[in-house]
């Protein structure tokens, strides 16, 4: 039986611009937004869109992400024909490859693609934060009688040389592709989410296999090669919340959005459009007497004791009395001893900071940063950490970093 | 597991003690009580049976069940998807002269056939009106060491006053033991003796062969209670064993106990005794981590997930998805799934069931021992 569409979803990046936070852990498993990690979000926006076949294609560091996706139940992605399937790089009878680039993964799992027998093929990517129906994508892309659709946002003329631009005509025809040019002729930025009709997606993987100068990679390789052959290439036009976060600024910035859903547009309180989510199975959080929680997002197994403004804390986070935690991303299972002040940082898994020791600061005209403590260091007792330090290590009570 | 000597299976009675919370099982039963913020009763005793490898567990229902199934479902959360056991629901019989089970016996004499087909060695048998992180493993090792034909489990505490004060006796039975030597010489029944009782807390340990024949004799001669008619009139005959239960309880045995229990909660040593042990499951609802917005106030509250909270709470225990909107004050109070305090609303002492809205400005007060309780969907 043929599906309609299926999902292939680039998870393999290593995200080195997050530092500390990756080192262990593969970008799409970077936890965001208290209870969820960065690639629930394309996984419940597909099955929300009713796409029940997800091929994940994963290499650097995926121990945390194959365990987290499992079955991938939590999602209700755990199907009999179809579902939710990790795609690592695999030997084959005439030697294995690592996924050169993100043409090559997919190029490499077309065997996995062809046993769906798919019509169209949704290419997504596991390092950004969006809600978004797919299925309007695809209506679009069937609309336009397209080969190959890109979703794409308009970004402000200003920054647009940031990004990989999409020139399209009056109809969304696609007629040039920019990737960060100096002098852009277009402000939509392509968001690396593409549906392909099968059958072309599989001959230009085939053609750029064959090319031993290609990169192999979709933005540089893949969809220059469609222009030239003048492919029916569509721009689709897409105006909710959209966040790439591979770097320490954009993920804490994304993650204090969350705690404006009004202004930002990021509302995970959406009964009709829920996030899944792999659950923690603590007990409910528990605010003590003398504690402040303000403006800040708790879930299940926080203890809080101190003081909480402005900030995220994952499940099982202790704050203990007079720590104060204020424009913070705290990851699951922190203690945040007596005293400590940690401000304006993200501070990944199971750390423990010690008593009245300092993390961060706010951002002052001189000094702006968001320090990052990775996951499982300890902080000692009267450290002070720096409010643009990276720590990856253990650092010695009274010891300072900057 | 299944040939190891030792392997257990589970069988539940999620309608026991209905009788003593007439309002909270108006739509449903004891098992699905809310409790401790975003439990039901019933996550206790099976995620302590799961974790002790009671990999099949039955669930006698009687009435009022659809929430309960549609908490348990398939068993997922609980680990009890299996092929061999997992959780089975055993609804009663369907056929003309089949009603619902009065006591124990009856319910166990309607799966005999279905007993005899499995394979574990003993039974453990719970109700639900408990919330305890129960080690079944060490109960059947003691089971087994002393030799004993039954053990039941109690802890010491005073009878509750609900209990104690109950007039009659059809609000259903309770047992406190004389035990001497680990072994129970004597079990009251609604006994009304005030101070520290042993007081069974109904959980049981036994072979399923012996047990098998008790139900099937009992049956026979129309018996209904294992406790009253099964275990009291042979006690000179059974070595029935006690097994004093030290861990944390939380016995619900009316309104107010429900009250209590929840508020205990709140006391970190309380909420660390229930759940420091193995984790509890429970239906996974993937609410969004609760929202505190600017201006809310806090002060001793557990809450679950989903939460929006503008307004001011105190001492209150706040299940998911509640929302408490601005100049709202809570205090004191158990708010269950849904509920809604609207802007300017005042309450203290409430106990709202689930979907419960209390609109805007509205005061509202129980006391310390008279909670007022609303009922699911009300609007005040």
């Amino acid at each position: 039986m043929a599906k309609e569409m299926i999902a292939m979803l680039l998870a393999g990046g290593q995200g080195s611009r997050l530092y500390a936070l990756t080192e262990t852990l593969a970008k799409p498993a970077v936890p965001f937004g208290g209870k969820y990690r960065i690639i629930d979000f394309p996984l419940s926006n597909c099955v929300n869109s009713g796409i029940d076949t997800v091929g994940i294609l994963t290499q650097y560091q995926p121990l945390v992400l194959n365990e987290y996706i499992g079955n991938g139940q939590p999602w209700d992605l755990d199907r009999l024909y179809g579902g939710v399937h990790v795609l690592p790089p695999y030997q084959k009878a005439s030697g294995s490859d690592w996924y050169k680039g993100t043409a090559n993964a997919i190029y490499q799992n077309i065997s996995f693609i062809e046993r769906y027998d798919p019509q169209y093929v949704i290419i997504l990517s596991g390092d950004q934060i969006c809600k978004q129906d797919y299925s309007d994508f695809l209506r679009f892309h069937k609309e336009k009688g397209a080969e190959f659709s890109v979703a794409v946002m308009e970004v402000p003329w200003e920054e647009a040389s940031r990004f990989g631009l999409m020139v399209a005509d009056e109809t969304d025809r696609i007629t040039e592709f920019q990737e960060k040019p100096k002098n852009p002729k277009s402000n939509l930025a392509s968001m690396g989410i593409y549906i392909f009709n099968w059958d072309i997606l599989k001959k230009y993987l085939e053609e750029d296999e064959a090319n031993p100068e290609s990169e192999n990679d979709f933005g540089n390789n893949i969809i220059p090669n469609l222009l030239r052959d003048s492919r029916k290439m569509y721009a689709y036009r897409f105006n909710g919340y959209w966040k790439d976060v591979g770097t320490i600024s954009s993920l804490w910035e994304a993650n204090m959005e969350v705690l404006d859903p009004e202004k930002s547009g990021i509302n995970l309180f959406d009964e009709d459009w829920k996030i899944y989510s792999r659950n923690s199975g603590m007990t409910g959080h528990k605010i003590s007497a003398g504690a402040e929680v303000e403006n800040s997002m708790l879930t299940d197994g926080c203890r809080i004791k101190g003081t909480v403004k402005h900030s995220i804390l994952f499940s099982g986070v202790r704050v203990e009395k007079g720590a104060v935690v204020e424009d913070a991303v705290v990851m699951g299972g922190t203690v945040i001893k007596a005293g400590a002040v940690v401000k304006h940082c993200i501070v990944a898994e199971n750390v423990t900071i010690g008593e009245n020791a300092v993390v961060g600061a706010m951002p002052t005209e001189e000094e702006k940063g968001v320090a990052t403590i990775g996951s499982g260091v300890t902080i000692g007792d009267n450290a002070k950490i720096g409010p643009k330090a990276m720590v990856n290590k253990n650092v010695e009570g009274g010891e300072e970093q900057w | 597991m299944v040939n190891s000597s030792t392997s257990a299976l589970g069988i539940i009675f999620p309608n026991s003690y209905d009788a003593l919370v007439p309002e909270l099982v108006n739509v449903r039963l004891m098992a699905s009580i809310p409790f401790a913020s975003r439990y039901r009763l019933i996550d206790f005793v099976l995620s302590s049976m799961a974790h002790c490898d009671i990999n099949n567990v039955s669930v006698m229902v009687n009435n009022n069940y659809h929430s309960l199934m549609d908490h348990l479902d398939s068993g997922r959360e609980w680990d009890l998807v299996r092929k061999n056991g997992g959780l089975t629901i055993f609804p009663p019989f369907a056929e003309k002269e089949s009603k619902p089970y009065v006591g124990r016996v009856e319910a166990l004499a309607g799966i005999l056939e279905n007993l005899r087909d499995q394979k574990e060695k003993y039974v453990v048998m719970s109700d639900t009106n408990l919330a305890v992180n129960f080690d079944f493993r060490a109960m059947i090792d003691a089971h087994i060491a002393s030799g004993a034909d039954v053990t039941v489990a109690y802890n010491e505490q005073e009878l509750p006053e609900s209990l104690l004060k109950s007039q009659s006796n059809d609000k259903g039975f309770y047992y406190t033991f004389d035990i001497n030597d680990g072994r129970i010489t004597k079990i009251y029944v609604n006994d009304k003796e005030p101070g520290i009782q042993n007081f069974s807390m109904n959980i049981y340990v036994v072979e399923r062969e012996l047990l098998i024949d008790m139900v099937n004799t009992a049956f026979v001669r129309g018996q209904q209670f294992f406790e009253r008619d099964v275990l009291l009139a042979q006690l000179n005959k059974l070595n029935v064993q006690a097994y004093k239960y030290d861990g944390y309880v939380a016995r619900i045995s009316g309104m107010k106990s429900y009250f209590d229990e929840n508020m205990k909660l709140l006391d970190d040593h309380n909420l660390d005794a229930l759940f420091s042990g193995a984790p509890i499951y429970t239906k996974i609802r993937d609410d969004n981590p609760t929202r505190y917005i600017e201006g809310a106030r806090v002060q001793n509250v557990m809450a679950a997930d989903g939460c929006v909270i503008e307004g001011e709470v105190e001492n209150s225990v706040l299940f998911r998805g509640v929302k408490i909107a601005k100049g709202a004050k809570v205090k004191n109070c158990v708010l269950m799934q849904g509920t809604v305090v609207e802007a300017g609303a005042n309450v203290e002492y409430l106990i709202t069931d689930k979907n419960v809205t209390i609109t805007a400005g509205k005061e509202m007060r129980g006391t310390d021992t008279f909670p007022v309780y609303i009922a699911k969907f009300q609007t005040v």
